[in-house]
């Protein structure tokens, strides 16, 4: 028994040194192998969700994410909404949101990049206040939040 | 099979020495320079080559001087240092702050960090997702290279990972060495259960909220890299925390004790760390034919993983990050580097030649990137 537990021992030792060699070279294979695992991807508390709708403009691209209320086993009662403008915005823009998609606006959002001043009129009840609204590498961003 | 004192008389050989570093010359050459020198960028070239050179000196003597933990501090706390100095300079040169904006966060671009993963498990097997905005694949410190290096090395490390990978672990580290007389020597052993409770709260918060908790309000470690811009009273009392934090525990009580007090005392990740020394082959064994309870490695461990009765009953706890702290202070050479189900007090050199090539080998790739970027950073600012 003893002789057995110094060769288990010597074994698992000498394999941990090839799992040590291997990991630096592999670890582009390893890392991909892991990205595609099914939990790998970003809540959408961070994310912002996926994107429900994308409306072009003539310079810009505006997109409204599928409203967020992800917790850990249910749904919260609180969430928010994403809001991306993407491509050359204007100084000063103001856009009427559907994020529902029951063809009834729910929100106009107002930004001033320039004072960095963003106003919101509520045309649903479920509507909260503005949490985020920032520039962005792409653009800009707002999120609002709502109530399920 | 060795006896007690033969063993560091063959570290004594110079040529037996150069020998056993020869592989890890020849394969940290290749992991660091991918095979292919590149001589035409002159600050890369020369940051390579002090990187590889100073590297390969520490482990050939580590072999021919039989000590393990100064050579492995000396890597060990360069590696917390340049990943800070890295990470700050190139924060600085996007941003010109160190604080990341809410737009960072809403385009998943913070670098994800091994901190992060006690709290992401529940969540992740709940709601099948990561609750970090990082980026999954791709960029610097992707979440899963770092979820795979995290996983190997604690799987062949254990708890070695806070000794030999952990790039904050370098900063408890170098702070409990610069003060050789503790002016704080009684501290309760409870206290190193603390971790356990860290780590308790953070997965249960975070699990609730699907917020990182330990990174939104804790990390003492965002003092040195980033944290969240400070536009209200919410982030003032975070950044307030951090630094505190940092101030305390990373750096005062390390001073005053000689111990690694955010590493003992705080850190969630070693917690569950302490939990994986149980899978790895590697660990610290004592002779108890040899000990004389002399206690001189009680006092120096650094992670309060040695007590008088474990030495009596020839254990070491599961708090131990195999540093090698105990091993380089026992004259008599009764607590050594082991392997599981080999006896204690044999085959003492091939154990420890055998761990030191794995955990070198992994801090020497895993931190020769972050030390070779900060190197050509400074050859840059001053050439």
């Amino acid at each position: 028994m003893k002789r057995i537990k110094i060769i288990a021992g010597i074994t698992w030792a000498f394999m941990c040194l090839i799992i040590i060699i291997v990991l630096f070279p592999g670890l582009n294979y390893f890392s991909n192998s892991a990205s595609r695992l099914s939990f790998m991807k970003i809540n959408p508390n961070y994310s912002g969700g996926e994107i429900a709708r994308e409306y072009l403009t003539e310079n810009c691209t505006l997109m409204v994410h599928k409203p967020v209320f992800d917790g850990l086993l249910k749904e919260r009662k609180n969430g928010f909404v994403q809001v991306d403008w993407r491509g050359t915005i204007p100084d000063r823009f103001t856009d009427t949101i559907d994020y529902n998609l029951d063809n009834s606006p729910d929100f106009i959002i107002r930004v001033d990049r320039t004072s960095s001043q963003t106003d919101l009129n509520s045309l649903n009840s479920k509507i909260k206040d503005v949490s985020i609204s920032t520039p962005t590498s792409y653009g800009w961003a707002a999120r609002i939040n709502i109530e399920r | 099979m060795d006896n007690t004192t033969a063993p560091y008389k063959m570290n004594k050989a110079f040529g037996k020495s150069l020998l056993y570093t020869m592989p890890m010359f020849l394969i940290t050459f290749i992991f660091i320079t991918g095979g292919k020198p590149d001589f035409s960028n002159v600050p890369t070239a020369i940051a390579m080559l002090i990187t590889f050179l100073g590297v390969n000196i520490l482990f050939f003597m580590m072999h021919y001087t039989g000590k393990t933990d100064r050579f492995r501090a000396i890597l060990f706390i360069a590696f917390a240092l340049s990943l800070s100095f890295t990470l700050i300079s190139n924060i600085m040169e996007m941003r010109n702050s160190m604080s990341f904006s809410q737009a960072d966060i809403l385009e998943c671009k913070i670098p994800f960090c091994h901190l992060v993963i006690p709290m992401m498990i529940i969540p992740a097997a709940f709601t099948r997702s990561i609750i970090f905005p990082g980026s999954i694949i791709g960029g610097f410190a992707d979440i899963a290279s770092m979820v795979v290096l995290w996983l190997v090395a604690s799987l062949v490390l254990g708890r070695g990972f806070c000794s030999w990978g952990c790039f904050y672990g370098g900063w408890d580290d170098g702070f409990s060495r610069l003060h050789t007389r503790p002016s704080i020597r009684k501290i309760s052993e409870l206290w190193k259960w603390m971790p356990f409770a860290v780590l308790f709260m953070v997965v249960l918060t975070a699990a609730l909220t699907l917020v990182p908790t330990y990174c939104d309000w804790i990390c003492p470690f965002k003092a040195v890299t980033e944290f969240e811009q400070v536009t209200g009273v919410e982030s003032a009392i975070k950044a307030g925390v951090f630094i505190s934090l940092f101030g305390g525990l990373v750096v005062a009580l390390p001073l005053m004790t000689g111990k690694r007090t955010q590493c003992s005392f705080l850190c969630p990740l070693g917690a569950l760390n302490s939990v994986s020394n149980k899978v790895t082959p590697f660990t610290i064994k004592i002779d108890k034919l040899t000990c004389t309870e002399c206690l001189k490695c009680v006092n120096v461990c650094p992670m309060f993983a040695l007590t008088q009765e474990g030495i009596k009953s020839g254990k070491v706890s599961i708090f131990c990050s195999k540093c090698g702290k105990c091993v380089d202070a026992c004259s008599r050479k009764a607590i050594h580097f082991g392997i599981k189900g080999i006896p204690s007090g044999t085959m003492k050199n091939f154990s420890r030649n055998l761990f030191l090539f794995v955990s070198f080998l992994f801090i020497a790739v895993f931190s020769s990137g972050t030390i070779i970027n900060s190197l050509q950073n400074i050859l840059k600012l001053i050439f």
